[in-house]
């Protein structure tokens, strides 16, 4: 009895081995399938998306791959020039041979990418370059090509809805009168005529004056802050870059001028803006916040992830639109089962792939593009050092802190 | 009668010229007075030491701003590292730029003392893109920012608040004005310096050592320049290349006030800084800045050259 007892208890372990086994995914092996990845390495955006790219690579690879075959991700540094990236294209191409092109930041460098692109028509999702004028039409006809970023039309589109969600939703916060602070140069201006444009189609009065950005020799904001504040706005925004960001809330402090309601709307802020006392209540746009991983279980898990990976923070939205670069591609041909390039783009245009920054992707035509991935971006507000989500409301992870907080209360 | 025939000379109708416009401007919009004062200052204390090394040694240091990118890197790091107030960086910043320009010149700035002016210009261009990629590879292009509660400090006098901080600008460039001036004047190495710069050979035939004097006045410059980037760094956002566009402020105003005219710089840093302010204060106007500033450049030199032919 004892013996067929072992024996029985054997047959069982082998058994539950077995199964165990074949349940467990197969270690990917072969030929790597390649993708090729441009991004901008010495800065933020490009180094934070990379390296979610390699953490997206990796736990695809521990889950068998892609079509069994290990994927690897050959990045690229387009150095935020337009030549580089273009360079970076040709040798992706035909230096690694890689089958599809993912990636992006800088419109400027993808203008300059756009014509060898379309030399090589391979599978390309791009998660940068919001600047419609120069991409959207160019790239209009392309069936290969997957914009994942919100326009900069979208984007506004995006900023009005959810302004006027949260107004509704909170009587308190008026919106009549709006004053933009904007860099001189083309990022500024061309958001500001945006404003001048948009804005009265909402009622909304709208008077601006720009800035040098610290970037270009700049750093003096003094006198339009106190254009500004003359002008008594509901809401305070300023179109500038992640070097404005705290010298400017430093100089609106020593005027005195603190809006009600004062955003900020640079392409990235910097690492260290969250500690800074000033930062309290500054609300912001972006497709992300770390505060997300409270309603979104892929948001947390990318964020555990990414931080246990590197040992570091997601501080960019970047990192999560890298993340889901990778898996967006990924499924595509794990789901036709084929690097066939045909059925692999009627897939990606199927996609439904729920992501860490919060939406389910899903790819629909925009003004010009058939492909065209995320529609809208946040509004987010710093509180206590991180980014909150306030709209949209179903993601929503704080209350607005309205009005802006007092200088010396804080 | 003595106010009134000094009063024909231009260089005191320049400055009776000047108060009256300080007092207009006072009255007006006192602000736009005070903050181009202190802007005039970061311009004077930043441009004063690139012309010591023009100057005296004769070279124009490209690489100018770079050296201050540096100071300002060092200021953050020392602040965030060892958590004291980055002022007391100062300190280590003016001792640690002392020895890195001892370094530079003996390795860079020596072996073309002799070579041709586009020599010398292509080699201090090539170190400033050299510390830009180094600064950008070590640190990334994204800035940096110190965060201290004083620089944001203000008065209020009536209806006017006013920022203090940017008033040390006003005192460094006081007090490197000075002492560049006591310097060359009343020390032996000073005097030295001057008969090498206005006659190098003439100086080494008197028995002055040329390449000692050019070696402390490069190395005291950059250390200078380094110090004054850990009084920037506490203001302004510190990235690779936030230095480049005040090598070029440096080089305009040192073209405006003439080569060797250190109070030049002063006055020339006044007009330029109160004038950038005024024009930034008038509503849809502040993108005119920048062609008013040239402009002026313009200007001075046209009429500096006018007046050398005329003689």
């Amino acid at each position: 009895m004892m013996k067929k007892g072992i024996i029985l208890a054997c047959i069982f372990m082998f058994l539950g081995a077995g199964i165990a086994l074949a349940a467990a995914p197969k270690p990917a092996s072969g030929d790597p399938i390649k993708f090729g990845a441009v991004l901008p390495l010495a800065d933020i955006t490009g180094k934070q998306a990379s390296r979610a790219m390699q953490l997206a690579v990796k736990e695809i690879n521990a889950a068998g791959g892609v079509l069994g075959r290990p994927l690897v991700v050959v990045i690229a540094d387009d150095e935020m020039k337009g030549e580089k990236g273009a360079a970076a294209i040709d040798k992706l191409a035909t230096v690694d041979n890689v089958y599809a092109f993912i990636g992006g930041m800088s419109s400027g460098v993808h203008m300059a990418q756009l014509p060898v692109l379309k030399k090589y028509a391979k599978p390309t999702v791009w998660i940068g370059a919001a600047a419609s004028s120069v991409i959207e039409a160019p790239m209009a006809e392309q069936a290969w090509y997957f914009h994942l970023h919100p326009w900069d039309y979208q984007q506004v589109g995006g900023y009005i809805t959810g302004f006027k969600e949260l107004a509704a939703k909170n009587p308190l916060i008026k919106l009549q009168k709006w004053f933009i602070g904007y860099e001189e140069g083309a990022f500024g201006t061309t958001g500001y005529k945006g404003f001048q444009t948009l804005w009265p189609q909402q009622g909304w009065e709208v008077s601006g004056a720009s800035f040098k950005s610290a970037l270009m020799g700049g750093g003096e904001y003094r006198a339009a802050l106190r254009q500004a504040k003359d002008y008594k706005p509901d809401a305070y925004l300023w179109l500038g870059y992640d070097a404005d960001a705290l010298p400017m809330l430093e100089q609106a402090k020593e005027i005195g001028f603190a809006p009600p309601m004062l955003i900020g709307a640079p392409p990235g802020w910097p690492a260290d803006f969250g500690k800074s006392p000033l930062a309290e209540g500054v609300s912001l746009f972006g497709m992300w916040a770390p505060s997300l991983k409270e309603v979104s279980k892929v948001s947390k898990h990318f964020w555990d992830a990414y931080n246990k990976e590197f040992n570091e923070a997601p501080a960019t939205y970047f990192a999560p639109l890298g993340y889901t670069n990778v898996y967006v591609v990924a499924n595509a041909i794990n789901k036709v089962g084929s690097l066939d390039q045909d059925k692999v783009i009627a897939a990606l245009k199927d996609t439904k792939y729920d992501s860490p920054v919060g939406e389910t992707l899903t790819i629909t035509a925009s003004r010009a593009l058939k492909n065209q991935g995320f529609t809208k971006q946040k509004i987010l507000q710093w509180k206590k050092g991180v980014q909150q989500v306030l709209w949209p409301l179903d993601f929503k992870t704080a209350e607005p802190a309205y009005p802006f907080p007092a200088w010396d209360k804080r | 009668m003595q106010i009134v025939s000094k009063l024909r000379e231009r260089r005191y109708q320049a400055i009776l010229g000047a108060i009256i416009m300080a007092v207009i401007i006072l009255a007006v919009k006192p602000e736009v007075l005070l903050e181009g004062i202190q802007r005039s200052s970061l311009y004077a204390v930043i441009a004063l030491p690139m012309a010591l090394i023009l100057g005296i040694v004769g070279i124009i240091n490209l690489a100018h701003g770079d050296f201050m990118m540096l100071g300002s890197y060092m200021a953050y790091w020392f602040a965030v590292k060892s958590g004291l107030d980055p002022l007391l960086a100062m300190i280590p910043a003016m001792l640690a730029f002392f020895l890195i320009g001892i370094l530079t010149f003996y390795a860079l700035i020596k072996p073309v003392l002799g070579s041709q002016e586009l020599n010398q210009l292509l080699l201090t261009f090539g170190l400033g893109l050299v510390l830009e990629e180094a600064a950008n590879l070590s640190f990334t292009s994204a800035p940096l920012k110190l965060s201290v509660p004083y620089v944001s400090a203000s008065l209020t006098i009536g209806d006017l608040t006013f920022g203090t901080f940017e008033f040390v600008y006003v005192l460094a460039a006081m007090l490197v004005f000075y002492i560049i001036s006591l310097f060359l004047k009343k020390t032996r190495i000073g005097r030295a310096a001057r008969a090498v710069g206005q006659n190098p050979k003439g100086a080494k035939l008197v028995g002055i050592d040329v390449n000692k004097t050019y070696l402390i006045i490069f190395s005291l410059s950059i250390a200078i320049i380094g110090t004054i980037g850990v009084l920037f760094a506490m203001r302004h956002s510190v990235f690779p290349v936030m230095g480049a566009p005040y090598t070029m402020k440096s080089f305009c105003l040192i073209a405006m006030a003439g080569i060797g005219n250190i109070t030049g710089i002063l006055w020339y840093s006044a007009l330029l800084g109160v004038s950038e302010s005024i024009i930034t204060a008038i509503p849809g106007a502040a993108g005119w800045a920048d062609l008013v500033f040239f402009a002026l450049i313009v200007g001075a030199i046209l009429i500096r050259s006018y007046q050398q032919r005329v003689k």
